[in-house]
């Protein structure tokens, strides 16, 4: 009778708050449906036969995958598979680059920061205030033949008239880093910032050394944390082309898949090749959100066993 | 069944699908009968009538107006001119299309490009009693191939394509396609940033005429020269030599003829305007931009009167002066323009006379099977693959 009377008032709550958020749930959900729908309806859609602009076909019966078939073809062991392998490549780095330097920094201003936090925090949130195309130019003005990193080098004695912006993959990479690194590191923050003081607190207590509280509680609480940055991060690198466009000068050497589909949707009468790389991305990124996914609830499950 | 849809089709279909996806209903068949998105084409405005009070607007480049062209044609007629500007041939096109710019004037189509703006009924053909200065325009552009009559465009400027370069690096005497391809200059060379300027370079460079050519193999074969450079020049490809030719981060430039005028106002101060040089093959591509009067045009007398003050000769040299690309008005030549102290001496060759404008390549509309080669082509070099 008591948990029948208790059930009730909560059922009701979560009633309210269901109804509450069934707006915004389907404003989301109508916001990632419609649109990947309609990137489908391109990819296996038609174009206009005079203005060469993309006419989507809405009934999946009518649907046309040759332009599917050959994109794949080309992704898969032709003459994409390059482009592919060095977004894999770059945004795998950029990733690790991220988690070394992000990890320690938010490790910090969640744990230590102490009264120093809010304008730590104020600081990691500062670069959004400037737009990411100004700070690609600024790099550029950085990292120009005559610019202030080569002034450096040459005072360093290091040379100093190496060009960067000519199709040079760290260059790439720093950009991409520099670029969503703040990504990173404010859920990370999130997550540690939440971790239970008490679990740490008992780990010290049964004798282990601050590092091996580390190694057995701190970070293997921080997992799904460190997965949710990663996710929030790797999801725009995968997509990203004006990073590489300034940094690059348009270099072959560096070309993403983001420049591709950019190129294909944009500036040529295939808008369906563009959709399809699209709809071939979107599906590499699902398996990667499916693994986080799984590694997710399996830490929820431990963290509750 | 028909699956190609009419512009019209299209975006009835969005509308539903969002409809449809709003009420939980099954999606709509939208399959259509139609394979064309020709309209009714629009008669041309009548004569005498009164300019409108505006405001005018006009899509453009960016930056390829005077702005005091503009406010002299404000104060002239009493109305305000909004510009928004599009990046490339092909967006411009579909802005237009999809109805998500509204303009009176296109300021600056593609010649190859044009017949989808003609076909598609988005552009009305002129009333040239409005067009008092028509008779300014080259005679090598007053029945156009791209617009036989003259019934729709005017021409706004013309250029060729050919390489821009530091003639204090580069003996002039030497230039040639295979400079793109010489190591000297390993690191400092770009290319244009365009699939069909890109791939036609190729071709040229090889002593090929064709620069529509349908074969197949001609333009792998180009793709795959184009694909040397990557590694051999680390090359750029980009379309950024008006500005990085002057400052020395380029060399060598595959660039537009108007570019390199361009340039002349972004040296460094002090550095004198003999470094900068340019040359092209004989004949070269020629390309022209067009002015037309969109249908939908709420200012259509606006609009011609507007096309009629750019084909004005003093204007048009106003205008040369901030843009850098030569008008295609009559009498405005290398010798006339660099008479006139608007261009140095010896970059006189960035400006076209008539022989060069008739006698150039050009630039047609592909088929879409070879658009298709040209673009695949394009991308593969553009992959490093």
């Amino acid at each position: 009778m008591a948990n029948a009377a208790g059930a009730a008032p909560g059922g009701h709550r979560n009633g309210f708050w269901g109804v509450l958020s069934l707006p915004g749930v389907t404003w989301l959900l109508a916001l990632f449906v419609v649109p990947f729908y309609a990137i489908a309806a391109v990819a296996f859609g038609q174009v206009d036969p005079i203005l060469r602009t993309a006419a989507p076909v809405w009934g999946p019966w009518s649907w046309d995958f040759s332009a599917m078939g050959k994109v794949f073809g080309r992704v898969f062991g032709g003459d994409l598979a390059g482009v592919v392998v060095r977004t894999l490549s770059y945004v795998g780095v950029s990733l690790a680059v991220c988690a070394l330097i992000g990890y320690p920094v938010a490790y910090y201003v969640a744990r230590h920061a102490s009264r120093w936090r809010g304008a730590l925090l104020a600081a990691l949130v500062l670069p959004f205030w400037i737009s990411y195309l100004m700070r690609m130019l600024a790099w550029v003005n950085l990292l120009q033949v005559d610019g202030y990193f080569n002034r450096l080098l040459g005072w360093l004695h290091f040379g100093g008239s190496r060009n960067w912006l000519d199709g040079n993959w760290p260059t790439v990479v720093i950009g991409l880093v520099y670029g969503y690194i703040p990504f990173f590191i404010l859920p990370l923050y999130a997550a540690l910032e939440r971790l239970d003081k008490r679990l740490i607190e008992a780990g010290r207590d049964l004798g282990a050394s601050p590092r091996r509280v580390f190694q057995r509680v701190t970070l293997p609480l921080s997992v799904p944390g460190l997965m949710s940055a990663s996710v929030i991060t790797v999801l725009p690198m995968f997509g990203d082309y004006y990073t590489n466009t300034f940094l690059s000068s348009g270099s072959p050497k560096t070309e993403m898949m983001g420049n591709q589909i950019e190129r294909y949707l944009r500036g040529t009468s295939q808008p369906q090749t563009g959709a399809s790389l699209v709809l071939i991305l979107s599906a590499m990124l699902l398996v990667l959100m499916t693994y986080y996914l799984v590694v997710t609830v399996r830490a929820q499950r431990a963290v509750a066993t | 069944m028909d699956n190609r849809f009419t512009r019209r089709q299209v975006f009835g279909g969005s509308a539903r699908l969002g409809l449809a996806l709003a009420c939980g209903m099954p999606l709509i068949p939208a399959c259509g009968s139609s394979g064309s998105s020709s309209k009714k084409k629009t008669a041309s405005i009548k004569s005498d009538l009164k300019p409108e009070a505006g405001p005018l607007r006009i899509l453009n480049y960016d930056s390829y107006v005077a702005p005091d062209i503009i406010s002299a044609f404000e104060a002239k007629y009493g109305v305000k001119i909004e510009v928004t500007t599009f990046t490339t041939d092909d967006e411009a096109i579909t802005k237009l299309a999809s109805g998500a710019v509204d303009v009176d004037l296109h300021h600056s189509a593609g010649t190859s490009t044009l017949y989808k703006l003609i076909e598609s009924g988005l552009i009305q053909p002129l009333n040239k009693s409005y067009l008092t200065n028509i008779g300014n325009v080259s005679s090598s552009l007053r029945d156009p191939y791209y617009d036989k009559g003259a019934v729709y465009t005017v021409p706004y400027t013309v250029f060729g394509t050919g390489i821009g370069f530091r003639a204090d690096k580069v003996d002039p005497k030497s230039v040639s396609w295979e400079t793109l391809w010489d190591t000297k200059y390993k690191g400092v060379t770009s290319i244009l940033d365009d699939v069909r300027e890109g791939l036609a370079m190729a071709m040229m460079r090889k002593g090929l005429k064709d620069v529509n050519t349908t074969d197949p193999a001609v333009i792998k074969k180009a793709g795959a020269d184009l694909g040397q450079l990557t590694n051999l020049m680390n090359i750029k490809v980009e379309i950024e030599g008006y500005h990085t030719i002057p400052e020395g981060a380029t060399t060598v430039a595959h660039t537009w003829s108007g570019d390199m005028l361009t340039a002349v106002g972004y040296l460094p101060q002090g550095t004198g305007d003999d470094v900068l040089g340019y040359w092209q093959p004989d004949p070269a591509v020629i390309n022209n931009d067009v002015m037309c009067v969109l249908s939908k045009a709420k200012n259509p007398v606006l609009a011609h009167l507007y096309v009629n003050y750019m084909l004005d000769k003093t204007n048009a040299q106003t205008n040369f002066k901030y843009v850098g690309y030569q008008p295609a008005i009559e009498g405005l030549d290398g010798q006339a323009l660099s008479d006139a102290g608007l261009v140095p001496a010896h970059l006189a060759s960035c400006v076209m006379s008539n022989d060069q404008i008739a006698k150039g390549y050009r630039y047609l509309q592909l088929t879409a099977d070879v658009d298709a080669l040209w673009n695949d082509a394009w991308s593969k070099f553009r992959a490093g693959a």
